[in-house]
């Protein structure tokens, strides 16, 4: 889907550099002849430049492939299976008998379980990501494009799912649905794609009186036509940002529900589930509760820093931000030499 | 104002109703619905359908819906199937000890979130700013349940300073030094997460306010630094803070879910999961629903402040479309 996406915008950028896309760009026309070498670069690797020009993202980023490389090859690197249990050998210490991080108080390998738990938190969290971009955005098209009762209708429903903390509406499905990862995707999809709506929303209600959306209709492109091509795309980039910041929040509800019993089930392994059998023998193995937890941070710290470096990189305001930096240094000198 | 007002309350009762609506439909889709679960099993089909009757769960579901809001309207919120004590006794003293928690870990993150993120606001990435933004980052980022089972570690098993658990000692209820023995973990962890989101909200919107024309010409002026933080910032400041205070007055009740679960603090997050791991629909319904009109309350009156507080807030027809 991006390099599909990444093409048509360039494309677009490049047949009419400076207004945004005209939404006539993709029909082949009096195209302008552009140097190919001249051409502006397309804004995703615009945004690339100044992504990687940003030391928090970039680390983010490289944490977070570690820890997707290391769940999606979980099976090539470690040979124990996560929930065969050896009532020989719990509770070892780091290293002994082949367990890199020791075994837990059913004698499965740590290190294994933390393999393992990486590959279903991660995927959770992206899918849950994916389904609510997917709900957020209908919904927020449909509402911002059509207004009338069928936003207001869909706005009550955003206000009734933003009134109950969405932990507790999670553990009233999840008791509801039973503990289930399919049903857990789906709810906590549920649970949090009002955000992403409210901003689609928001844009479209911005761009529905634009003049190419209106050149659009005038040449006969249907309703879903106008919302997909020409308006969805322009509230990509804030999706990104807010789907990317979504990834940490779905991790850190699934590890939570797996904690109070309500997410995955035990045998099967999640940060969340190790944490909670930590702290039962939390006296026996202080050391348990700490890596699972590690693993969390580590990765929700990561998402957040890439969510953010992408909103960095986007916001035109970053330079006012410099420059007000600049300004914040020569009050101080100044009213230093002032007084 | 009062038909913004109006305005408001009408919408606040239509939204609580459609939640109840859809805490109702929600039980009932669930698979087997709360006829199978509501009932003990291995009964005779006869006791069976005495038993569906007793508990109206032979009438067609609108009718069902309607009792169970008359019942809601009257203050009843259904009794617990295991031992059928009433859902209000059990539920009340829970929000009670929420309360105290919530409260306790809300006053210490204000006390020091908004004086530090003022102060930072005024110096911008300097050590102390930048000290706070990673403090706020691993608030954001740090499961709130395992940042509690590092303390009880440390802090309770390892020094033994403070207990690990629950809310009293046994023999110590109604001891106000053991109380507060017992809140310190778990009030630094619920601090935390606090901590990190009203520090950015501070210093966001006095920085916000900072960059104002007026504030520039009260420089010019040659008012005093000081003067200009605290008289002519500070004050335009404070507006969005109260907002978001008030919008995060329900937690106060609903907050702790996690937290209640690590120390096992006998609140309504803690007894929310029990009921939801026994499968308890009629106490999850009600606990929903107490949540959901504290919640839709407190929006309530984060606007109504908002707009008492902020005098550039005209309400009218367009105030009220607006929100």
């Amino acid at each position: 889907m991006s390099t599909d996406h990444s093409q048509l915008v360039a494309q677009s950028s490049a047949s009419a550099s400076g207004t945004p896309d005209s939404g006539l760009a993709p029909t082949p026309g009096p195209q302008i002849p552009a140097d190919v070498s001249k051409r502006p670069p397309g804004p995703w690797v615009v945004l690339w430049k100044k992504f990687s020009r940003n030391p928090y993202a970039m680390s983010g980023l490289i944490v977070l492939l570690v820890f997707i490389i290391a769940g999606i090859l979980a099976p090539k690197l470690t040979k124990f299976d996560p929930a065969a249990i050896d009532l020989m050998f719990p509770n070892l210490k780091p290293g002994a008998e082949g367990h890199l991080l020791g075994t837990d108080e059913l004698g499965r390998d740590v290190f294994t379980r933390l393999l393992y738990s990486a590959r279903i938190s991660l995927m959770i969290g992206f899918s849950v990501a994916l389904a609510s971009v997917a709900i957020g955005s209908v919904i927020g098209a449909i509402s911002g494009y059509f207004g009338g009762w069928v936003d207001t209708v869909f706005m009550r429903i955003v206000d009734v799912m933003n009134s109950v903390p969405s932990l507790f509406l999670n553990i009233l499905f999840m008791a509801i649905f039973g503990s289930q990862i399919k049903y857990m995707i789906l709810i906590l999809a549920l649970t949090s794609w009002m955000s992403i709506a409210r901003l689609v929303r928001g844009t479209f209600l911005q761009l529905r009186e634009m003049q190419y959306v209106e050149a659009a209709k005038a040449i006969g492109v249907s309703s879903w036509g106008i919302i997909f091509r020409h308006l969805l795309r322009n509230a990509s980039f804030p999706i990104i940002v807010n789907a990317t910041l979504m990834v940490g929040g779905a991790i850190l509800s699934e590890s939570a529900l797996s904690y109070l019993g309500l997410g995955v089930q035990a045998p099967k392994a999640s940060w969340g589930v190790m944490l909670s059998n930590a702290q039962e023998f939390m006296l026996v193995d202080p050391m348990q509760a700490v890596y699972p937890g590690l693993c969390i941070l580590l990765v929700v710290l990561a998402v957040n820093f890439i969510g953010d470096g992408i909103r960095d990189a986007l916001d035109p305001r970053q330079q006012v931000t410099k420059s007000r930096r600049r300004l914040e240094k020569w009050r101080k000198n100044y009213s230093k030499s002032g007084n | 104002m009062t038909e913004y007002l109006i305005r408001r309350v009408l919408q606040s009762v239509l939204v609580i109703f459609l939640i109840t609506l859809l805490t109702f439909l929600l039980i009932h889709a669930a698979p087997g619905g709360p006829t199978k679960v509501m009932l003990s099993p291995g009964l005779s089909p006869e006791v069976l359908e005495q038993q569906a009757k007793n508990l109206g769960l032979d009438k067609p579901i609108p009718v069902q819906y309607v009792h169970w809001i008359g019942d809601l309207l009257q203050g009843d919120l259904g009794y617990t199937f295991k031992n059928h004590i009433a859902v209000s006794d059990l539920l009340w003293p829970r929000i009670a000890n929420t309360f105290i928690l919530m409260g306790a870990a809300w006053l210490v993150s204000l006390v020091i979130s908004i004086p530090w993120g003022i102060y930072n606001s005024t110096k911008v990435y300097g050590l102390s700013d930048q000290t706070a933004s990673f403090i706020s980052y691993l608030g954001f980022a740090m499961p709130t349940f395992w940042f509690g089972i590092l303390l009880q570690q440390w802090l309770s098993i390892k020094l033994d300073w403070f207990p690990l658990s629950d809310m009293h000692s046994r023999g110590h209820e109604g001891d106000i030094g053991d109380l507060f023995m017992h809140l310190v973990l778990p009030v630094t962890v619920l601090a935390l997460g606090f901590l990190a989101s009203y520090m950015k909200y501070a210093r966001s919107s006095m920085l916000e306010v900072l960059d104002q024309d007026y504030i520039r010409t009260a420089r010019a002026k040659g008012v005093q630094e000081r003067k200009v933080v605290f008289r002519h910032a500070l004050r335009n400041a404070l507006i969005p803070i109260i907002t978001i205070l008030g919008l995060d007055l329900p937690i106060l009740v609903a907050g702790a879910t996690l937290t209640e679960n690590v120390f096992n603090w006998p609140g309504m997050g803690r007894w929310f999961v029990e009921m939801a791991n026994s499968r308890e629909y009629s106490a999850l319904m009600s606990i929903t629903i107490v949540i959901a009109v504290m919640v839709v309350i407190g929006n309530l009156v984060a606007d109504i402040l908002y707009a008492v507080v902020d005098p550039r807030v005209k309400l009218g027809k367009q105030g009220g479309k607006a929100a």
